[in-house]
């Protein structure tokens, strides 16, 4: 027997999730089916917003409802630093330390051959547009994870930079705080040494 | 370090097993087909995680099973360990005392094993993936940086071949980012050839006293290292890294023509020499078995001199591929030292005679009868 349209459109739709397979989408569908209709109605409506109502910040990339985003028009943050991350989600993450006040641009990736995505297809060409424009920004500090994939892009970003004479920087990598080094797996700790900082 | 327990489910042809070993020699009896080599293989992928057989989990699990299930107890100088691992056709979950390991690079090493196949002894003569690999997975087990940079070279090493072809269809054309790349693979090349070169050192140390035991003191064997690089840059890690550097950028048109990187650890190879004669072109067979056997064996000391403790020791087959006098030699190295898994079809075997006390276990149909 085959499932009425209305279940398998709604389970191929989990499906595009990440990390939900058949069966799990299969759960989910019919838990929807027995949703209240308000709720699958707000539901809907809020996943049509993230297309309607949002958009990417001309200047940075970060995810907004206003173009240009609220971080890119507030004067009073500091406009000599921009921090360089992969993704809009980690300029939330950023923005919850509450301790830096630069602007942001947003990558919407890393470099990866194998992924189908170069230089070209990331958010590169209008950092570099920005730096040019931009007297201002003094100091670029590059965000990307501690992948192979986020240090060849941290590296390309800094040989592309830094011949215009700004200075870029790397976030440290290492031991996360108040964690023991008893308890680092060794290539962490391996990493630490490596990149260790004078005092 | 021994294996006291294993329990397998779903593992091949073994729908349940539970078994409990002897620190020293057990000998796996049977006809064939009946799962001897399946039960080293069990050890073998309990410790590395992968199969020496296949890359493919599927094969490993039983044809009508979703799952299989190995779970062994680890006995060590600093107390027993338990190892869990799950594999599923297209994932493994790997566990230490219960803990589940993220990362596989933090519990491979937990259980160190040497196979020892009939193939081994065409370690000199075969081709040189054979070499690398062999040089992979034994140096992975006994350094944990040196897994940590093999992983990592390979990863970025797909990344830049694929770049590579890219920039040959014209699919792409940026420059500073293949040099990026290419700095990028020199760094984790530089340190995966450095600690080749090292380990190979300490390798050949231990390996030349057993070879001059097996050869009556007439040869000696020596290792090289054979790299595009030339020998006095393989000195450090810097300078290694440099090397290759500066191979990458003179040669970068010719690898944007090929689409594939031509230099680093995948091209490298293993020559070895007896009496500073290349054994695999100028060897006789049985120079180039004695070869391949001390070298072996002598994976043996060199574990327990990089990690403090003896490995377990598999051998599948090899007893019946050499000669009386091999076969003794080989058994004086390893009784009463190293725990051993030998597989065998008959016990009639001479070598069965040399062997002090074996724990003998009759394997019929995924069984272990009792
Ligand atoms: N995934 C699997 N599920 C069930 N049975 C399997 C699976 N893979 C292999 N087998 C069975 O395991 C048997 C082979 O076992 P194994 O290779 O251990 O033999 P062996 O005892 O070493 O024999 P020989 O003396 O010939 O080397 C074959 O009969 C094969 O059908
Ligand atoms: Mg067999
Ligand atoms: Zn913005």
């Amino acid at each position: 027997m085959q499932y009425p349209e209305p279940v398998a459109k709604l389970i191929d739709s989990y499906m595009h999730l990440p990390g939900i397979g058949e069966k799990t989408a299969t759960r989910l569908a019919f838990f929807t089916v027995d949703m209240d209709a308000d709720v699958v109605k707000n539901f809907s409506q809020a996943l049509l917003d993230t297309k309607d109502k949002l958009t990417f910040c001309s200047i940075c990339g970060n995810l907004t409802e206003h173009d240009p985003c609220a971080i890119c028009s507030d004067p009073t943050r500091d406009q000599s630093q921009v921090v360089v991350v992969e993704q809009a989600k980690d300029v939330m993450t950023m923005e919850k330390m509450k301790d830096y006040h630069g602007l942001y641009h947003v990558l919407h990736g890393v470099m990866s051959p194998i992924e189908g995505r170069g230089p070209e297809e990331l958010n590169i060409s209008s950092l570099i547009q920005r730096l040019q424009k931009n007297e201002a920004i003094k100091e670029v500090i590059i965000a990307t994870n501690a992948t192979p994939e986020g240090d060849a892009t941290a590296m390309y970003l800094a040989r592309l930079l830094k011949p215009a004479g700004l200075r870029v920087t790397r976030l440290a990598r290492g031991l996360s705080v108040g964690s023991d080094i008893e308890y680092a797996d060794e290539m962490t700790l391996y990493k630490a040494v490596e990149g260790r900082t004078e005092m | 370090m021994q294996v006291t327990d294993l329990k397998l489910q779903n593992f091949r042809n073994y729908q349940k097993l539970q078994a409990h070993f002897s620190s020293g020699i057990n000998v796996l009896i049977g006809a064939n087909a009946q799962g001897k080599t399946n039960l080293l293989e069990a050890l073998y992928v309990l410790a590395l995680t992968r199969s020496h057989r296949t890359n493919n989990n599927r094969e490993l699990i039983s044809w009508e099973a979703a799952t299989a299930d190995l779970c062994g107890v680890v006995q060590r100088n600093a107390g027993t360990i338990q190892l869990e691992l799950s594999l599923r056709p297209k994932n493994k979950r790997a566990k230490l005392n219960h803990i589940e390991q993220a990362k596989l690079s933090s519990y491979i090493g937990a259980l160190n094993v040497i196979l020892f196949a009939p193939e081994d002894l065409k370690l000199v003569k075969g081709a040189p993936q054979q070499r690398r690999r062999f040089m992979d997975i034994e140096f992975g087990q006994m350094s944990n940086r040196y897994l940590y940079n093999v992983t990592q070279y390979r990863h970025i090493l797909k990344q830049r071949n694929n770049y590579l072809r890219q920039l040959h269809f014209h699919q792409a054309h940026d420059l500073v980012y293949l040099a990026v790349l290419s700095d990028q693979l020199a760094a984790y090349a530089a340190e995966v050839i450095y600690q080749r070169v090292q380990l190979l050192q300490k390798l050949q140390h231990w390996s030349q006293s057993i070879h001059q035991e097996i050869s009556h003191q007439k040869e000696i064997l020596k290792f090289s290292y054979v790299t595009a690089l030339p020998k006095d840059k393989l000195t450090s890690v810097e300078s290694i890294y440099q090397g290759l550097r500066a191979q990458f950028e003179a040669n970068r048109d010719k690898e944007i023509r090929q689409g594939a990187t031509l230099f680093g650890p995948h091209r490298d190879d293993l020559r070895f020499l007896v009496n500073g004669k290349d054994v695999a072109v100028y060897g006789s067979q049985g120079q180039q078995r004695t070869a391949a056997l001390a070298t072996k064996l002598a994976e043996i000391d060199l574990m327990k001199e990089e990690t403090g403790e003896y490995p377990v020791l598999l051998l599948d087959d090899v007893l019946s591929e050499l000669d009386c006098e091999r076969q003794t030699h080989l058994l004086t190295a390893i009784q009463d030292k190293v725990q051993t898994f030998l597989t065998t079809t008959s016990m009639s075997d001479i070598t069965m005679k040399l062997i002090h006390s074996p724990a003998v276990f009759r394997i019929q149909a995924g069984k272990i009868l009792e």
